[in-house]
């Protein structure tokens, strides 16, 4: 199967500071995949380096098998809806549908009209004055009207209303029905995210914590609650992303492909949004000790 | 992709357009008049009748010349500003590069069609409203005679069409630079006011060595004394050569000696030249009723012994000048474009 993003050690610096570091990341075709992680966990340097917006400190990406915007036919096979979805505020609906036709080989104008007036928008109208959740689905529409073979959204929902997002989201998954396109969306909303998305890709402190089909994720990872006791006797193929312990209680998030027999642990499944925040609350343990490393030396 | 361009830039040329036209209509409406009394100038029979001619055309139109002189002066900075300044830094700003620049179309084409289409209309624009000048002030530019002076050669012909395309470039380049519109448009004024003093002062007048004209002492420009802190001059006053740029006149002698204190002592024994003991300080005079014809007789003798020396651009440079100066603004206005294009390619976002 062919890979809609795929990184090799792919690493994004400003200054001093990276912004995602050693990033090695497959995701196949023909999915929709959730990245999720907090604010400023490199979520849109991963989308901007894959549309080529940016380019890579270190490292290498390819999107559709080609390196991004190595061409306009490239960039013509990627529809991205970037973070707050600009738009050109002076320019009416109309005319952002005439740059998308002016500016697109593959553009098809009957899906974009088609879906203009599905939504009620009024051609004449200034994209200045639609609402937030007009305006996305105006960049949505420039996204798709191109007929590309993978949507990047970032963030698309993040600034709508709880009303305006189900909406985007509804029709954002009959898009990925009718057009069978690969879809990456980034979004800080695990609910979103749990209703539309077959592929989690966590990213936490400028890392990849995990990658992987929803389903297998929540088949091998588990929650084991047990009187308190140390971990170490785990089996090795148990991997522990996270633990904690009260003062009788130990808790354990754990990956694990083999069923977990041992008869001390009750064991819990996780759902997503319980996986999602253990592999951050992971990466965020491993922040604060590194920190203290440094401190102490 | 030009169409688009075309279409993102519609309100600023419509903008710039309409000044254009405004430009146009008043001097549609004046210039017939001041072509008639040139008309009536090249025909006219009696002295009288010619000077009163000539200073109708000088005078009847002089606050439109000067206003129209004003707006041309200004044109490029409005074009750097307004067309140069925001074309990248608006985009920049808003966070539209990002719709921009993941549309099927490589960002190098983008950058480029906007460059060339907004940039090639700057230097029609400058150039439309420098013809229009031109053609309405040709009689008062006949009648002046100055064509080196700021009135024609700043805002005729070449240098505006330069100057846009400068201004245009360093409005896009500070744009890319600040990315944001406000800053960029003040920093392209102020660079581009800056960079046309200097090279109107300082560079200009030495575009092309300057000639060296050797005569006799002329008494056209005015003469006289000078007390300077080295004694007493003599000098003369440059004479006024038509659509030359002149610069000045010395008096000189053999070997490149000036007429000094001590040669006016020796050889104009009627004027009384007073050497200050204290500080070497001078002065002339003369005294009683033979006073003229004693100075006259003294310029003679300077006249005899010394020539006068003028330094000028000749009207015949008024084209090399203008080519020159001109392609030296395009070229640079070209340089801070190919920087753009690469800042923007490679550094941004």
């Amino acid at each position: 199967m062919s890979s809609a993003l795929a990184a090799i050690d792919l690493g994004k610096r400003y200054g001093r500071k990276w912004a995602l570091s050693k990033c090695t990341l497959d995701i196949p075709a023909g999915r929709v995949v959730g990245l999720v992680g907090p604010n400023g966990a490199g979520k849109t340097t991963l989308l901007h380096l894959a549309v080529g917006l940016l380019r890579p400190s270190t490292g290498s990406i390819t999107v559709l098998d080609q390196v991004p915007a190595c061409s306009a036919q490239q960039l013509g096979r990627i529809g991205f809806v970037a973070q707050d979805t600009p738009v050109y505020a002076g320019l009416s609906v109309a005319a952002h549908l005439q740059m998308g036709a002016a500016l697109n080989a593959s553009w098809d104008m009957q899906i974009a009209e088609r879906r203009i007036s599905d939504l009620g928008l009024d051609p004449k109208q200034h994209a200045g004055r639609l609402s937030g959740g007009q305006r996305a689905q105006l960049a949505l529409t420039l996204a798709i009207a191109k007929r590309p073979s993978l949507l990047l959204l970032d963030e698309p929902v993040a600034s709508l209303d709880p009303l305006a997002r189900r909406e985007f989201l509804a029709i954002l998954m009959d898009v990925v029905a009718e057009h069978n396109v690969s879809v990456i969306l980034s979004s800080h909303l695990v609910a979103d995210l749990e209703r539309v998305c077959d592929h989690l890709v966590v990213l936490a402190a400028s890392r990849v914590q995990v990658n992987g089909d929803i389903d297998d994720l929540l088949s091998t990872h588990h929650r084991l609650v047990g009187p308190r006791r140390d971990l170490d006797n785990l089996p090795d193929t148990v991997h522990v992303v996270e633990a904690s312990h009260t003062d009788r209680q130990t808790t354990v998030t754990v990956r694990s492909v083999d069923p977990i027999l041992d008869p001390v642990w009750s064991v819990e499944p996780l759902t997503m949004e319980d996986l999602v925040l253990a592999y951050m609350g992971q990466a965020e343990q491993q922040r604060r000790d590194l920190v203290r490393l440094k401190g102490g030396t | 992709m030009i169409r688009f361009a075309w279409r993102q830039f519609r309100l600023q040329v419509l903008v710039v357009s309409g000044l254009l036209v405004a430009v146009a209509v008043v001097l549609l409406i004046t210039g017939p008049h001041m072509a008639h009394l040139f008309g009536e100038l090249k025909n006219c029979k009696s002295k009288n009748d010619c000077s009163f001619l000539t200073t109708a055309i000088g005078t009847s139109n002089s606050d439109i010349d000067n206003f129209m002189t004003a707006t041309n002066l200004v044109f490029p900075a409005i074009i750097g500003i307004f067309w140069g300044a925001p074309l990248f830094a608006r985009e920049l700003e808003t966070g539209t590069y990002r719709l921009a620049w993941s549309q099927g179309v490589t960002r190098s084409k983008w950058i480029g069609c906007k460059l060339a289409v907004v940039g090639v209309a700057s230097m029609v624009a400058a150039g439309l409203m420098g013809w229009m000048l031109t053609w309405w002030s040709s009689p008062i530019d006949t009648v002046n005679a100055n064509r080196f002076g700021t009135q024609i050669y700043d805002t005729h012909y070449i240098v505006p069409i330069g100057y846009a395309a400068f201004a245009f470039a360093v409005g896009v380049a500070a744009g890319v630079l600040w990315r944001r519109t406000l800053p960029a448009m003040a920093t392209t004024l102020v660079v581009f006011v800056a960079a046309r003093i200097t090279f109107a002062q300082k560079l200009r007048p030495d575009l092309l060595s300057p000639v060296k004209l050797v005569s006799k002492l002329s008494r056209a420009g005015g003469y006289g004394f000078e007390q300077t802190p080295n004694g007493l001059h003599f000098i003369v006053g440059a004479e006024n050569l038509p659509n030359a740029l002149v610069f000045n006149a010395v008096v000189k002698g053999k070997h490149g000696a000036r007429v000094t204190s001590q040669w006016l002592q020796t050889n104009c024994p009627k004027l009384l030249i007073h050497v200050s003991p204290v500080g070497g300080r001078t002065g002339v005079g003369i005294k009683g009723n033979g006073a003229p014809k004693a100075f006259s007789e003294c310029v003679d003798k300077i006249a005899a012994n010394f020539h006068q020396v003028l330094t000028y651009q000749p009207a015949s440079r008024f084209w090399p000048f203008q080519w020159i100066e001109g392609s030296i603004f395009l070229g640079a206005g070209v340089a801070l474009c190919a920087f753009s294009y690469w800042w923007l390619r490679r550094r941004v976002a």
